[in-house]
């Protein structure tokens, strides 16, 4: 699946516009930032609470394709321009973390 | 462990300086003030902080006002449950002569913020105060356990419990520090500080500086 997908077939808002439209491979939930750079595969989508600049870092690290924040948790600017500058697609939803996994797992 | 207690017990261990840092209340840093005072030692106000990456943060002010207008935006996003005294015992604050003021209904160490680390030590900062993540060589709360590697923010200095530190610190000073919860653990891990004049502002500019002689 594309980035893009996430936008156009589950309604989940984009946080900043004309983002890389990555392939996603995999997914990983987690709100344990060591835990997704441990055991996150490449090209996934992190689905995660956990709405600040250092879960860029980490998914740049892991090689994390896009990111959805959940539970409708206010985005940081400072995390959007991580986001831009390592080229990671960003995204929010109301839904919480079991739900979002339940709808991106129908995708992939 | 009363404010009076802790006071005592840290000249009696023979320190000079001595924080107070309550998991994310400062309610009992003005009798603390007091009761350092009282005895004769240098206090500094503040609170350990949960962050929203559930990482403990110092965060440590010079006067027990900033630290309680601190306090009472960090309680206030605290995303807790009511405490059960029975379970995990009670979180009194007490007035400058010990009698009991209040007590504090969230669990204050249950839960954690919705502050981030950054946007916690921008907080911090912007009250001329210092921030310090806290035990981050510790196996939970910690920048270790919960990132996994240390950030660029610019942080006073951090705390480790070990040496010599396990992460990459970047550059950053480090401090050892007792993180008593119990009387007889005060003193432990001290550590000693190159300064011109022992106020808070000289107090940060050393830490900042890395003046420090782990004892």
């Amino acid at each position: 699946m594309k980035a893009s997908d996430l936008e156009t077939d589950l309604g989940y808002k984009p946080a900043y516009t004309n983002y890389p439209d990555n392939d996603i491979t995999s997914g990983f939930t987690s709100d344990l930032l060591s835990d997704v750079m441990g055991n996150a595969r490449e090209e996934s989508v992190l689905i995660t609470i956990q709405a600040h600049k250092n879960t860029v870092a980490c998914c740049s690290l892991a090689g994390i394709s896009a990111i959805i924040i959940c539970s409708g948790r206010k985005i940081p600017e400072d995390m959007i321009d991580a986001a831009k500058e390592e080229d990671i697609a960003l995204f929010t939803t109301k839904d919480n973390q079991f739900i979002t996994s339940y709808k991106v797992y129908g995708l992939l | 462990m009363s404010p009076m207690a802790i006071a005592e017990e840290a000249k009696r261990k023979g320190l000079d300086v001595i924080a107070l840092t309550d998991h994310n209340t400062a309610l009992n840093t003005p009798a603390f003030m007091s009761a350092c005072n009282k005895v004769g030692i240098f206090g500094i106000y503040g609170l350990e902080i949960t962050s929203s990456e559930e990482a403990h943060v110092l965060a440590l002010f010079k006067k027990p006002e900033t630290a309680m207008e601190m306090g009472k935006i960090i309680y206030k996003s605290l995303l807790s449950i009511p405490n059960d005294p029975d379970k995990w015992g009670d979180q009194v604050y007490l007035d400058d002569d010990e009698n009991i003021l209040g007590e504090v209904d969230k669990y204050l160490t249950g839960g954690a913020s919705i502050y981030s680390i950054s946007e916690l030590l921008e907080m911090t900062l912007e009250r001329d105060g210092m921030f310090i993540p806290a035990h981050i060589d510790k196996p939970l709360f910690s920048i270790k356990s919960q990132l996994g590697f240390m950030p660029d923010d610019n942080f006073t200095a951090v705390g480790v419990t070990k040496l010599p530190p396990i992460l990459d610190l970047k550059g950053k000073p480090y401090i050892t520090n007792s993180d008593a919860h119990y009387l007889h653990n005060i003193g432990e891990r001290s550590f000693t500080l190159d300064i011109e004049d022992l106020t808070f502002t000289h107090i940060k500019k050393s830490i900042k500086s890395g003046l420090i002689t782990i004892n």
